[in-house]
């Protein structure tokens, strides 16, 4: 019987011949993650017991991205504490405010999660690492744990096989596949419990660049998914190549690997979805909601944070305005993005349709410091979940939807379906090869 | 480890169903979004929104027996004041990240334990070795065999959970070793 990605890569982090699902490990780790939201609890409490180091400062990657613009001061005092927890730490990268971007983004980017890879992370997000075929593991407050000792225990998680069969159709995008996808768990349709699993695509991946790799893996963490794996292509291995800080091995489930269940998904049924308010489960066709009047739009998160998905954006925006009822808030999800955007004409495409753009980073979807809803809003985003509550007001309605369906929805003003609205195709048709070397 | 930890729990049952959320289900959402973490604070206020006085009712030994998915999230509030009372939990199962973080407040906790609803119901007098997994029901004489608590675990268990782990663990070792 051979052996899944995770049970290769946990395998080998643990410094053993071969690890099953349900075995506990106690790996060590190629990195070490921690977000801005979280430094000043934990470091409190290893303080507290006297650990003034961390085990591995090289392994050490320290972000801002929750709170990127300190609203207030409460913020800012925040911000002084991380800044003196990271030098005390020694941590070997910092990106702090305006350095880096968002955590699960632009580590990928830039070459610092690659293939085969296993990071400890606090936060739940570290799943996108899947999109070039590495794991991160959320482990909560016990990143204390690993930061003072190297590790802590994991159990291997079991994997769930998705074959994705056939082609997107005209408007349909990654995100929308996942809203699909939940939509048939939480139906039965597709009888998955993806509680700790990882979630192995396989199939017709080859139409998924890298952009669209980091949209699938956003929704099954939303369905507690531990990981995500998506194998990757040579295009993705060529670009992860380009930038790479460090050697890699890719690693890929054995063909007789054991996985605890196996299903199909046809693309070709798959129209353009929005979520209604709650659940990402609860996405329905675009066609039953159209004509929703919203208020909010914003486009970002760690789940449609790419430049693929910003020239999306602006496939839909270009020569448009944003509707007179709505505000667009737009956050791309890495520096390098932003200096992109402003090199290739999408920050002006942007700005002259009436959006705003901010800082790379969570946005609004960070517990609303920045961006928030009010009471009785109605808003559509590509947001990683539309828990009530997630950005503002309980008392608003939160929708999802892909880039363009979120895009589209702003322009008109209201929940609407991209297929009706006209696109600049040469943007459109630059989506693919937003990370192709 | 320390010797004398009892890793035998014997107390009254007390049943829950499948699916029990933390917040409400399991302690008030207002606590949890606070972040409270002072037992004191936290244990009158265990499942004080579905059986009130339940704290001052239990007493040290007695296990909370629930259905499938037990706590549902990541939240770890209503086991530190579980753990502060002395009580046990055994859950036909769990969110492996409830587990973790159930483990890390240091509460004495066995997941899955697939069919342990059909052997008891509440205030049944239950005894369970978390190091070796045997369940008895000593009221309907039944016994049943569960996976026991990895032997990987029990020293975190033993020690308090995460944080008095790690406290011992700098004392004994971490301050001695030199940083990497």
């Amino acid at each position: 019987m051979g052996f899944t990605a995770i049970e290769k890569v946990l395998a080998r982090t643990s410094g053993q011949p071969g690890v099953r699902a349900g075995d506990v490990v106690h790996p060590d780790p190629d990195m070490v993650m921690i977000h801005d939201g979280v430094v000043r609890e934990i470091k409190i409490k290893l303080d507290e017991i006297g650990i003034n180091r961390v085990r591995d400062p090289g392994k050490l990657l320290m972000v801002t991205d929750h709170e990127v613009v300190y609203g207030n001061q409460r913020s800012a005092d925040k911000g002084v504490f991380n800044r003196k927890a990271a030098a005390e730490w020694k941590a070997g990268r910092f990106y702090d405010a305006g350095r880096g971007g968002h955590g699960h983004i632009f580590p990928m980017e830039r070459g610092m999660v690659l293939p085969g890879m296993f990071y400890f992370d606090n936060d739940t997000h570290a799943t996108n690492a899947g999109a070039v075929g590495a794991f991160g593991l959320r482990v909560g407050s016990e990143i204390a744990r690993v930061l003072a000792t190297g590790t802590t225990w994991v159990q291997v998680p079991k994997t769930v096989k998705l074959e994705l069969k056939g082609r997107l159709g005209n408007g349909v995008q990654a995100r929308d596949i996942g809203f699909y996808f939940a939509r048939m768990v939480k139906s039965g349709e597709l009888p998955i419990d993806l509680d700790y699993r990882v979630l192995e695509y396989a199939g017709d991946l080859d139409q998924f660049s890298l952009g669209a790799r980091v949209a699938l893996c956003s929704t099954p963490t939303e369905m507690r998914a531990a990981g995500v794996f998506v194998p990757p292509s040579n295009e993705v291995l060529a670009y992860c190549k380009a930038h790479a800080t460090r050697p890699f091995e890719p690693v890929y489930s054995d063909p007789d690997a054991e996985y605890e269940s196996c299903h199909t998904l046809d693309l070709n049924a798959v129209e353009p979805q929005v979520s209604r308010p709650g659940n990402v489960a609860n996405a329905v066709d675009v066609s039953e909601l159209a004509g929703i009047e919203i208020s909010h739009a914003f486009i970002g998160s760690c789940g449609s944070g790419m430049y693929s998905d910003l020239l999306a954006a602006a496939s839909v925006l270009k020569g448009k305005k944003v509707a007179p009822n709505a505000r667009l808030i737009i956050v791309p999800g890495s520096e390098q993005s932003m200096k992109r955007m402003t090199d290739e004409g999408l920050m002006q495409i942007f700005l002259e349709s009436g959006a705003m753009v901010m800082p790379a980073g969570c946005g609004p979807c960070n517990d609303a410091v920045v961006g928030p809803v009010g009471a009785g809003e109605v808003s559509i985003s590509t947001a990683t979940n539309n828990n009530i509550g997630r950005f503002g007001s309980k008392e608003a309605s939160l929708y999802l939807g892909s880039p363009l369906t979120v895009a589209a929805s702003a322009v008109m003003g209201r929940i609407s379906d991209v297929r009706k609205v006209p696109l600049d195709a040469a943007l459109f048709d630059r989506m693919e090869a937003a990370y192709v070397i | 480890m320390s010797s004398d930890f009892q890793w035998s729990l014997r107390g009254r049952c007390y049943k829950l169903g499948d699916n029990v959320p933390h917040p409400g289900g399991v302690i008030p959402l207002s606590l949890i979004t606070a972040r409270e973490t002072d037992p004191k604070i936290l244990i009158p206020k265990l499942f004080s929104e579905t059986d009130p006085g339940f704290s001052t009712r239990c007493r040290p030994g007695d296990l909370i027996i629930t259905g499938k998915n037990f706590g549902m999230g990541v939240k770890s509030t209503g086991y530190i004041a579980m753990a502060a009372l002395g009580l046990g939990l055994l859950c036909e199962s769990m969110s492996v990240q409830a587990y973790r973080e159930a483990l890390s407040t240091g509460l004495r906790v066995l997941s899955p334990c697939p069919g342990i609803l059909e052997l008891c119901e509440r205030d049944d007098d239950v005894e369970i070795d978390y190091r070796t997994g045997e369940f008895i029901n000593h009221t309907r004489n039944l016994r049943k065999t569960f996976t026991p608590m990895p032997p990987t675990l029990q020293e975190l268990v033993a020690e308090g959970g995460t944080i008095p782990w790690l406290a011992k663990w700098w004392k004994t070792t971490g301050s001695k070793e030199v940083s990497s």
